[in-house]
């Protein structure tokens, strides 16, 4: 076991010192380990949580390799994978998700294949000439020969009022008897009022992404910027969290965790609500 | 018969997992492209800081533009945020080198932190794998007229992709993995 050690820690000291590692060779400039601190990339915060590559970084472990998802390394890395800085997550909360992830019975890991992970994109638009920011929900789905990021729903302010359906009695209807005229009371939906949805089955829900696809093809809607982007995650039973990127002076920066919740019996669909209605 | 018909499945299904294992990219075979994509990644590096010294004629820098692109896939483009704003400006790869070189400094230097990072392969719906590397570079940019000092440090997400190839050589087909950078996502660092 000892010997094992003694190996691994010399093929480390020997891959670190390779020339030609770096980018530019002789001129660059040495981190003073602020950018290896930090989680530079999403694929690098599920590595470091899982406990799948060395603490510089420069080392990918696979199945098979002694520190492969190796309980003290994923500790260590899940440790410094909370915003210390800005976040509200108590330290109590925090050692008790970190416990629950590294259960010696059932450890938990993050698969970027699997779903329960979503990106939320903050975007800006021109809607009618006029800016309007879109927060889209994407999810990543297997397509043909590998995978592929999706637009699963729309956030739109303009559309949020569009279709504000009555209720009770200033609802407005089409009168059961409505058949025995052909309908002709149709009018009253179409032309006499201003809320058509009031003439829709209860379970009525305007797809918001299907308007927001038809406004851009019909040259309503251009795409001009992408302004933030944040990531849910709801792939360790029990728990939500969600990561945001932090550029700041420090070493604690990158894709961090910035809001932990212990999930309790409809608190996810409650979240996931939230997240796609943002109401 | 039933004999025949197990010799059969099994067959079929040697040659299925033969061709699964021709799709996967084993980590030795990955430390191998990730060799090549670095390579690209440091000849972008070269190229960049080519194209935005000053010392380098008109001539010259185009020449190197050109060698620049073509580390690309077509269609590549730069989005680049500042520390002020997190919009992102799109630029194509050529326009992008064409500001770099019309920057109005007397002295640029560009030099490059010594560590990057360098993700898994996913594969995308046609077949291609699709990594990142990050790189961190330094730019200082002096203008003597001004006497202005102009610093920031970047962060670059680069785009690689990577492809099985053939090619014939004496009459046999021999098969490589292709390297191609993509689209590079440039962001201000707060350091």
């Amino acid at each position: 076991m000892r010997l094992t050690f003694l190996i691994f820690a010399f093929f480390i000291a020997i891959i670190s010192s390779v020339p030609g590692q770096g980018i530019g060779g002789p001129g660059t400039i040495k981190d003073d380990g602020r950018f290896a601190a930090s989680t530079k990339q999403l694929n690098q915060f599920f590595r470091r949580f899982n406990g799948e590559e060395s603490v510089d970084g420069n080392i990918r472990f696979y199945p098979g390799d002694s520190l492969y998802q190796n309980p003290a390394l994923r500790k260590g890395f899940l440790n410094i994978l909370f915003d210390n800085q800005t976040s509200s997550i108590s330290p109590q909360l925090k050692q008790d998700f970190i416990s629950h992830v590294l259960s010696q019975a059932y450890p938990f890991y993050l698969n970027f294949q699997r779903e329960g992970w979503y990106a939320e994109v903050d975007t800006e638009f021109f809607f009618k000439g006029k800016r309007e920011k879109v927060t889209l929900i994407m999810k990543i789905q297997p397509e043909r020969l590998g995978f592929e990021w999706v637009i699963d729903q729309v956030i739109f302010p303009p559309f949020k009022n569009l279709f504000n359906k009555p209720v009770g009695e200033s609802k407005d209807f089409l009168h059961p008897l409505s058949h025995e005229l052909g309908f002709m009371n149709l009018r009253r939906a179409f032309q006499d009022s201003n809320l058509p949805e009031s003439f829709t089955a209860s379970s009525y829900k305007p797809d918001y992404l299907s308007i927001f696809l038809y406004e851009m093809k019909q040259n309503n809607l251009r795409f001009d910027t992408v302004s933030g982007v944040k990531f849910h995650f709801f792939q360790i039973g029990g728990w939500y969290f969600e990561v945001n990127q932090f550029n700041r002076p420090g070493f604690n920066t990158g894709w961090l965790i910035s809001n932990l919740v212990r999930l309790g019996p409809g608190d996810k669909e409650t979240i996931l609500k939230y997240i796609y209605d943002q109401d | 018969m039933k004999n025949k018909f197990i010799l059969f499945l099994g067959l079929f299904l040697s040659a299925s997992l033969t061709v699964v294992a021709q799709d996967n990219i084993s980590p030795a075979r990955k430390q191998a492209i990730d060799s090549l994509a670095l390579e690209k990644v440091k000849d972008l590096s070269k190229y960049i800081a080519i194209i935005g010294s000053k010392e380098t004629q008109f001539s010259e820098a185009n020449r190197v533009m050109d060698r620049a692109e073509e580390l690309f896939a077509p269609g590549a483009e730069m989005g680049v945020s500042s520390i002020n704003t997190s919009e992102i400006a799109y630029y194509k790869v050529r326009r992008y080198f064409e500001r770099l070189m019309a920057l109005n400094y007397d002295r640029v230097n560009i030099t490059w932190y010594d560590i990057q990072y360098i993700s898994d392969l996913e594969r995308q719906p046609d077949g291609r794998y699709v990594g990142v590397i990050t790189i961190y570079q330094r730019f200082e940019g002096t203008s003597i007229e001004t006497g202005m000092n102009y610093r920031d440090t970047t962060k670059k997400d680069i785009t690689i992709y990577v492809e099985k190839k053939q090619t014939q050589i004496a009459g046999r087909t021999i098969e490589f993995w292709d390297v191609m950078l993509g689209d590079v996502r440039v962001t201000e660092t707060s350091a």
